[in-house]
């Protein structure tokens, strides 16, 4: 008897959980929808504090679009986060719109946290790295109405999308290595440049190959070989201490130009070279920052290789607001201005300046390693 | 055995049984919401978003609930060992090792749908116990501390997952493994996001009530917990029940993460099933290790998760204060727990109760 | 395969064995007492957050380091009343503190700096050179020219080593690790030695989790412990809870993980994740070898209760 009774008990339960559910449906989904209303502006009063006091003023007559971020690794990292959320905080500011963001988040949560500003009536969601593919076609699939920027997404990304609302924002992975790899050809004495890896996208790939080959090809015509290191991942782009040791071991395979694309651990890499030129007693070691102009953040800073994500960004805020928006891989080339060379250290002595000057000049004009 | 105790007694710590986690819960809400005072947030306000992003909808009762699947399994493997007085703190490994069989046969057998998923929902299920096993053994034979091993174990499983989704199963460029057919996965259910596996886990969680309170093997298996000694004396046959244990809550989080894996993510990846064991142990311990108590807590843990995600993402409110509101309950439950089973406190609660029928 | 490969291999191991030596001497001291702690991971993790916040604000590394100390203390101490006072399960309250200290961490971190996004660097402790020491070819520069934290470390496992096996005062906290109701009986005071064993294992925790953000990396990121708490619990058992030991298995854990990077870098091809195994079969090996026995501090785990029966 007390057997029935106890099944019957969470038998009712359930289905009182579910009745509850619907029943309540109707007036709790008005309630969201009023709820939306009132985020939009308390929204904007945070953003308005914590980012840019501009943007409320501007926010408050063109209402209210907005625009959240969803990272893995850390906005504060000194690298690839920090700068895609400038990119986004910049580009907001100029169309208007209220910024949220969620960084340090599980490969696991990307679709969860997605959801959530899906629900809360965001407009568009910034993804910036090709490893959330999945999970914004995902939730694509499900948010027809919401837009969603895939930073370093396939070229067949946004045609994978059944309801056309994702677009691909593509800088030209190999263009970024071969900024970067022409200053490593130019400036390694060792012979040996490394490149370190967060995890093995095909951007990431790109990266590395445009680097080599960059590198090899500057190296040549200035009389050295220039081999670089296999490429390593971190798998994590929040460890800074692997930076720090892998780092540490390819400086002890002789590595003496360093590139990467994995968020904090280049600070960590930069942070050991940086102790390793201490040791040595002057600055032979170097290193090369993307995707913002980072020159003077640490001593072995040489160049940054400069992506404008903000005006990738504005594209698509521009195609929300038009009403335009998806189903397009929006390129990033240096013949468009997305992709461009940062400020140059004084470590470079003047002639490579000028020689770094004319291959950017090259890769401009396409006749670049022609 | 527990009927012969006073009445009185046990009517009291059954009352005190649901409210000290019902006052950890409150507590901690309280802390909660003066950290957001301090913050200048309104805690109303975000504890609205909080219910909202739980129940506020169809859709998100129906992602509440699909989250409080893995960790209802999870939490039911620790219910069921510890009941039979083992501390099975491998649910994680346990829960990986099966959605690491189910994910290799899901997408390696050349048939699709129905038994596909009859097959990696058996085969994760038996990998888990498999692994369990291994704790289990050291124990009966090398006397060894369960507790330490099926954590070092774990790491292991973790570890080994990251083996396949990063070299040996892995797909394309990103570190994960190619996604299960789409045939071969669990449908979501009346258009919600939750799917037949949150059914498996609540179908578990009245299987594993009624095996231990309504069957004479499910009485000797608790007597075996309450008292190893005792139990030994009566001539139960101890080192059976407690591989039995060992192998049965294995077979429970080993389904969970196949289960998980059919219904929710779909491929190995990154973080996937973390911090579920522990999280298991914990609804476990709340839910006084009686398995219907443990789904409800489950299902409330579960809520605060989703709900904290829509609550960050409306107000701002960091999710790391969700974070810390869940370590509190656990904070709270766990000592409150404890002190309501001190001698002292029984003693003191006998005397009041007694005084109060006399 | 040459000399400066093997000496920077031998040095990258030092450098990531000292915060597992710390943790794991913090695990020691409280097995010691009876008290098994897992929740090193969150001790370490809010260590290294205000470790990382009082440097940063000071300047000064050890305050910094005294501040992750202290703040060790704090927390452990809940541990320490639920588990002695209440009786609570300990491996359970021990990874209740393992999901609070963490979420504190990354509030606090959150709060202090808010949703900006500037990489935030604090000056790293200097290294000190022992004069004559570091002359000793080979191993001298390797040991012997690194930050006080690295030394603090090796004298405390010394003196670790001569508390336990030749003090009075030690072989009694021995005792309540092993016997506490037999140690209560000669008048040893059973739960005072317990505190004394979770403030050393607090404040030791919040050292260790401290050195990862003073000594070794500029920055603080969540989650940067990174799993160290639990190898630091496994380094105890595979050191078979001897001071020397302790730091052998921190030793070669640290040597693992080095050693996994270089194969990384030189892509051997084996899936790195076998390596970072390693410290976690070795234990399980260890434990199925060793038997019940020698399996460390008898009454550890188990909750003291002065009045039962």
């Amino acid at each position: 008897m007390k057997k029935i009774l106890a099944l019957l008990l969470v038998l009712t339960m359930i289905f009182g959980l579910v009745a509850c559910a619907s029943t309540d449906t109707t007036s709790q989904n008005t309630d969201t929808a009023d709820t939306a209303e009132t985020t939009g502006d308390s929204t904007a009063e945070t953003t308005g504090d914590e980012t840019a006091d501009d943007t409320t003023d501007e926010a408050a007559p063109t209402g209210d679009f907005k625009v959240a971020m969803i990272c893995d690794s850390s906005i504060s990292d000194g690298g690839w986060g920090m700068s895609c959320y400038n990119a986004m905080v910049d580009a907001a500011a100029e169309h208007g719109w209220t910024t949220e963001v969620s960084d340090s988040i599980d490969q696991s949560a990307y679709y969860d946290s997605i959801i959530a500003y899906c629900q809360l009536g965001f407009d568009l969601i910034y993804a910036p790295g090709n490893q959330y593919t999945d999970a914004v076609l995902q939730a694509a699939e499900e948010y027809p109405d919401v837009c969603f920027a895939l930073l370093n997404g396939g070229e067949d990304t946004p045609g994978q999308a059944v309801n056309g609302n994702v677009t691909s924002l593509l800088p030209d992975a190999t263009q970024v290595g071969w900024i970067a790899g022409a200053l490593a050809g130019l400036m390694t004495e060792t012979g040996t440049i490394a490149f370190i890896g967060g995890m093995e996208l095909d951007t990431t790939k790109g990266k590395y190959e445009g680097y080599k080959e960059a590198a090899a090809y500057v190296g040549e015509q200035n009389g050295k070989t220039v081999t670089t290191l296999d490429c390593v991942y971190t798998n994590s782009f929040s460890a800074s201490d692997k930076g720090i040791e892998f780092a540490n071991a390819m400086m002890d395979n002789g590595a003496d130009v360093f590139f990467g694309d994995a968020s904090a651990v280049d600070s960590g890499a930069r942070q050991a070279i940086d102790e390793r030129n201490a040791t040595n007693g002057s600055v032979t070691i170097y290193d090369i920052a993307q995707p913002s102009d980072l020159l003077g953040q640490n001593e072995c800073i040489i160049g940054s290789q400069v992506t404008d994500n903000a005006s990738l960004v504005g594209l698509c805020m521009t195609a929300v607001e038009d009403g335009t928006f998806g189903g397009e891989v929006i390129y990033g080339t240096m013949q468009n201005g997305a992709l461009s060379a940062g400020a140059v250290s004084d470590l470079v002595p003047a002639e490579k300046q000028d020689l770094y000057q004319q291959y950017i000049q090259q890769m401009i004009d396409g006749t670049f390693m022609q | 055995m527990e009927r012969t105790k006073a009445r009185g007694g046990i009517r009291g710590t059954k009352l005190l049984n649901v409210a000290v986690p019902v006052v950890s819960v409150l507590l901690a809400f309280v802390l909660g919401c003066l950290i957001m005072v301090i913050l200048g947030k309104n805690p109303f306000e975000a504890l609205q978003y909080l219910w909202v992003g739980a129940f506020g909808s169809l859709a998100n009762l129906g992602i509440t609930l699909n989250k409080a699947t893995p960790l209802i399994f999870t939490g039911l493997c620790a219910c069921f060992a510890y009941r039979c007085g083992v501390f099975n703190l491998g649910g994680e490994g346990q829960f990986l090792m099966g959605s690491i069989v189910c994910c290799v046969i899901a997408t390696k057998v050349p048939f699709t749908g129905l038994p596909a998923i009859l097959l990696c929902l058996v085969a994760g299920a038996v990998a888990g116990g498999l692994w369990a096993l291994i704790p289990g053994l050291l124990k009966i034979f090398r006397g060894q501390n369960e507790m330490i091993i099926s954590i070092m174990l774990n790491y292991v499983a973790t570890l080994f997952m990251g083996v396949i989704y990063t070299a040996w199963m892995r797909d394309g460029s990103v570190p994960q493994t190619v996604a299960v057919p789409k045939e071969t996965q669990l449908t979501r259910l009346f258009g919600m996001r939750f799917t037949a596996a949150f059914i498996i886990a609540v179908v578990v969680g009245l299987l594993i009530y009624y095996f231990l309170f309504y069957t004479s093997k499910g009485f000797q298996l608790r007597a075996v917990g309450y008292n190893m000694t005792a139990a030994q004396f009566n001539g139960f046959a101890v080192k059976r029940y407690i591989l039995m244990s060992f192998l049965i809550s294995g077979i429970i989080a080993g389904l969970g993460g196949s289960a998980e894996l059919l219904g929710t993510q779909y491929r190995l990846i990154n973080n996937f099933g973390n911090g579920y064991g522990f999280d298991g142990v914990s609804m476990a311990l709340i839910g006084q290790l009686h398995p219907l108590a443990t789904v409800v807590v489950a299902i409330f843990f579960a809520a605060l998760r989703t709900g904290s995600t829509t609550m960050q993402a409306a107000t701002g409110v960091p999710t790391s204060v969700s974070d810390i509101i869940q370590a509190l309950v656990i904070v709270f439950a766990v000592a409150g727990l404890a002190m309501v089973k001190l001698p002292q406190f029984q003693a003191a609660i006998q005397k009041r109760t007694t005084k109060k029928e006399g | 395969m040459d000399w400066t490969f093997v000496s920077n291999l031998i040095l990258a191991s030092v450098r990531m064995a000292t915060p597992l030596i710390f943790l794991a001497l913090a695990e020691l001291y409280s097995q010691r007492a009876g008290l098994v702690h897992i929740g090193l991971e969150g001790l370490a993790s809010i260590g290294s957050l205000v470790g990382f916040l009082v440097c940063l604000i000071t300047g000064d590394p050890f305050l910094g380091v005294l501040a992750g100390a202290v703040v060790g203390i704090a927390v452990n101490m809940i541990y320490a009343f639920a588990t002695i006072h209440l009786c609570a399960e300990q491996i359970v309250y021990g990874m209740a503190i393992n999901i609070f200290a963490p979420a504190l961490a990354a509030f606090i971190y959150r709060v202090y700096f808010g949703a900006g996004s500037e990489l935030v660097q604090v000056k790293l402790m200097s290294t000190v050179a022992i004069p004559g020491l570091k002359d000793i070819p080979f191993i001298g520069p390797l040991l012997f020219d690194q930050t006080p934290m690295v030394y603090l470390a090796y004298a405390l496992v010394i003196f670790t080593a001569i508390y336990f096996n030749k003090t009075k005062s030690g072989l009694n906290y021995k005792a309540v690790g092993e016997h506490p109701k037999a140690a209560a009986t000669l008048g040893i005071p059973v739960i005072g030695i317990k505190y004394l064993a979770s403030v050393i294992c607090g404040a030791l925790a919040g050292i260790g989790g401290a050195y990862l953000t003073t000594c070794y990396s500029t920055t603080y990121v969540d989650g940067n412990v990174a799993g160290r708490g639990f190898i630091a619990l496994a380094a105890v058992i595979f050191g078979r809870w001897s001071a020397g030991g302790v730091v052998l298995a921190c030793l070669f854990f640290g040597f693992c993980d080095a050693l996994q990077i270089r194969l990384q870098v030189g892509s051997s091809g084996i899936p790195y994740q076998f390596f970072q195994m390693i410290p976690y079969v070795a234990t399980v090996v260890v434990l199925a070898l060793i038997g019940a026995k020698k399996a460390g501090p008898k009454a550890v785990g188990k909750p003291y209760r002065k009045e039962e029966r």
